[in-house]
């Protein structure tokens, strides 16, 4: 019945508010007491799989001795009891424990003293955390249903210490997304480089309380002037070690610390501090480094583990947030120049109304001008050679006529547009057009066959004109064939005249043109369209020639026409 | 010389004066129009050897009464007279027989009626 007391007091404890250690070592006491065991000592297991003597109850003597030594999973019975995970006891008659990996000189004497040991895992389902142990000078065995209640009472301890776990780690979890979500936003905003590099040191360094968080940034990544951002300072004893760890690191492209750079180094002079480094890639390129440091001592530092997990976590998340940032930062310079080009441009731009305006005006005097300048030689036609109004009228008729130059060399001037001179690759101008009409659903019955010479060399020509020459040929072939047939568009290298010529040969199913009016098509206004103008190849004859070249008709009356346009290759005209 | 009927066609008054005053004093029998639609009227009800047409006109302009011309009849001689150089290079243009730009100078003009007119 006493037992099962133990056991409600137990579980209240363990389900109260305390903090985890006064839980604990209530806990111990209580057993102590109510079991009649002087010693009640808990073990746990630390990060590096050892086990240290961290708990126990009030009266404990063995406490002292025991907490001095570490021992490993599977040594000694602490040890053994911990890998099995299964209870071990001993009553006066058996050989009295090995506790720990080593033999306890302080022990000699004292075991002899205990009539009875216990030794419980502390455990849950998965995982073990400690090893509970208790000894008692009165007790001769411990009864079947103690052992039992033993047993429960371990598990509930690995239960809070379970739980404790999952706190602990999601604490870490929430502060690690806080973390992530604050660099998330500094990302994602438009800051100056430099602030950028300063807010995510100063956001790693308070995340983990570090007293030196460096970050930099390769050059070659943009033309950044800001290379480095440092936060804190560093002992100037490790200090020298920044840079090489650094290039260390940025080899190796993985994490490294000043443990690993130089394990002898540290292991003497600077065993206090701790530095961690992490590269920063993106897409197998290292785009910089993130390094942090303090004194292992400082108080509140993340420890190590931690550390360099978070650290490669951020420069993980850095990776992917860090080039897209940089290059939004460089798009908005890009943005800022071509912002300043196109108020140049829109000066220029009122320049060119100013010609316009110039011309106007020009050509609002030219008609007074003209009326002027007329009726003065009409008037010297009347007057008397030699009288003095003849002189004046013949110095007015001089003037108007100076004026009139001057005019129109202004206009010349002014109306000086100049052709666009580009290098064109015509199959790909070609392709251009048909995109085009592609899309027009009046033309998904037209079929393109298209037989280009991919060795067409590029052709000097003002693209936009041209362009306008196969747009008013393949309108002429699409209305020809009401909306229905094959072009067959082809592109090769001619001679003519002894001339080197690309050609563009454009071949449909309309019908071809009525021999009597082949000769008129080439004239503005020749139509025989209900809604034509007649100037599609009017216009298109006119800029060929302009590039010095021509259009040929080939008519297969009953069938289609081909329209060739030659374009000279070495093109002087323009 | 035959009686031989020009029509002007230009919408500024003394431009209208003076061509008129120039041609006729060449011997030339002379009519005038104010607008390209007064233009299509006159040379619908009359015959003319040469028609003498402006380009920048408010209402119809020249190059829409060109191609009136042209349309009713193809063999109608036209002369685009114009302060405007530019419009040479207008393709639409072509269809005249002949482009002068205005001047003070009737000179070129005189002389490009006569060509047309094998005189
Ligand atoms: N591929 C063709 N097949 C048959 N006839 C053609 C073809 N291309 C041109 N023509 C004839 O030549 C005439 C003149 O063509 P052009 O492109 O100059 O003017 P349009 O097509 O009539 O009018 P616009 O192109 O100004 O709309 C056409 O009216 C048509 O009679
Ligand atoms: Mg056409």
């Amino acid at each position: 019945m006493k037992s099962i007391d133990l056991l409600g007091k137990v579980i209240e404890i363990s389900h109260s508010n305390l903090e985890i250690t006064s839980r604990i070592k209530s806990i111990v006491n209580i057993i102590a007491k109510e079991l009649e065991c002087e010693e009640v000592t808990l073990y746990t297991l630390d990060r590096d799989k050892r086990l240290t003597c961290r708990f126990k109850n009030n009266k404990s003597i063995l406490f002292g001795i025991l907490n001095q030594y570490r021992c490993h999973i599977g040594e000694g019975v602490i040890g053994s009891v911990a890998q099995r995970r299964a209870p071990q006891f001993y009553s006066k008659h058996d050989i009295p424990p090995r506790f720990g990996c080593l033999f306890y000189p302080e022990l000699d004497g004292i075991l002899e003293r205990y009539k009875t040991f216990a030794f419980l895992p502390v455990s849950d389902d998965s995982y073990i955390y400690g090893v509970l142990v208790l000894g008692s000078s009165t007790i001769e065995t411990l009864h079947e249903d103690e052992k039992i209640i033993l047993s429960i009472l371990s598990r509930e301890i690995g239960g809070i210490f379970r739980s404790y776990d999952l706190i602990l780690s999601s604490t870490k979890r929430i502060s690690e997304l806080v973390t992530l979500t604050e660099l998330g936003k500094i990302l994602s905003s438009n800051v100056e480089p430099y602030d950028l590099l300063k807010n995510i040191a100063l956001i790693v360094a308070r995340a983990m309380n570090a007293a030196f968080v460096s970050i930099r940034i390769e050059k070659s990544v943009l033309a950044l002037e800001t290379e480095r951002f440092t936060y804190g300072t560093m002992d100037p004893a490790v200090e020298r070690y920044i840079a090489p760890l650094e290039e260390k690191c940025v080899h190796l492209k993985k994490s490294i610390s000043l443990e690993d750079y130089a394990e002898k180094v540290v292991e003497d002079k600077f065993s206090g501090f701790f530095m961690y480094v992490s590269p920063i890639i993106s897409k197998n390129r290292i785009l910089g480094t993130l390094l942090m440091g303090g004194e292992k001592s400082q108080p509140g530092m993340a420890n190590e583990e931690d550390a360099a997990y978070l650290i490669d976590t951020i420069a993980r998340y850095l990776s992917t947030g860090l080039e897209t940032t940089l290059l939004n930062i460089r798009l908005r310079d890009v943005l800022r120049e071509l912002g300043d080009a196109q108020k140049r441009l829109v000066e220029q731009e009122k320049f060119r109304s100013l010609g316009e305006m110039t011309a106007s005006i020009a050509h609002e005097i030219k008609n007074p001008l003209a009326i002027i300048g007329g009726f003065t030689k009409r008037l010297a036609n009347k007057a008397n050679k030699d009288g003095v109004e003849w002189r004046y009228i013949d110095i007015i008729v001089k003037e108007v006529s100076r004026l009139e130059t001057i005019l129109n060399e202004l206009l010349n001037y002014v109306k000086d547009v100049p052709i666009a001179n580009d290098m064109c690759m015509i199959n790909e101008c070609i392709d251009e057009v048909i995109y085009l009409f592609a899309p027009d659903a009046a033309w998904e019955n037209i079929h393109f066959v298209r037989e280009y010479d991919t060795t067409l060399p590029p052709t000097r020509c003002d693209v936009q004109q041209i362009k306008q020459v196969f747009i008013n040929i393949l309108m002429n072939s699409f209305e020809a064939m009401a909306g229905k047939g094959t072009i067959t568009i082809k592109t090769g290298q001619t001679y003519y005249r002894e001339k080197p010529y690309v050609t563009i040969s454009i071949t449909d199913t309309g019908g071809g043109i009525e021999p009597a009016i082949i000769d008129n098509i080439f004239n503005p206004f020749f139509t025989t369209k209900e809604r034509g103008t007649g100037l599609g190849l009017a216009i298109s004859n006119k800029i060929v020639m302009n590039h010095g070249g021509h259009i040929e008709v080939n008519n297969n009356v009953g069938k289609g026409v081909t329209f060739v346009v030659y374009l000279p290759i070495k093109n002087n005209i323009m | 010389m035959k009686d031989i009927r020009l029509l002007v066609v230009d919408d500024e008054e003394n431009i209208r004066i003076l061509f008129k005053e120039e041609l006729e004093d060449e011997g030339y029998i002379v009519d005038v129009a104010a607008s390209g639609e007064e233009a299509i009227e006159k040379i619908k009800e009359n015959h003319f050897d040469l028609i003498i047409l402006d380009i920048k006109m408010p209402g119809m302009d020249g190059i829409t009464v060109l191609n009136k011309i042209k349309n009713m009849n193809k063999e109608q001689p036209v002369i685009l007279c114009s302060a405007y150089g530019e419009f040479r290079q207008d393709f639409s243009s072509w269809v005249s027989d002949a482009y002068v730009v205005k001047s003070a100078d009737l000179h070129e003009l005189k002389e490009t009626i006569k060509n047309l007119l094998h005189l």
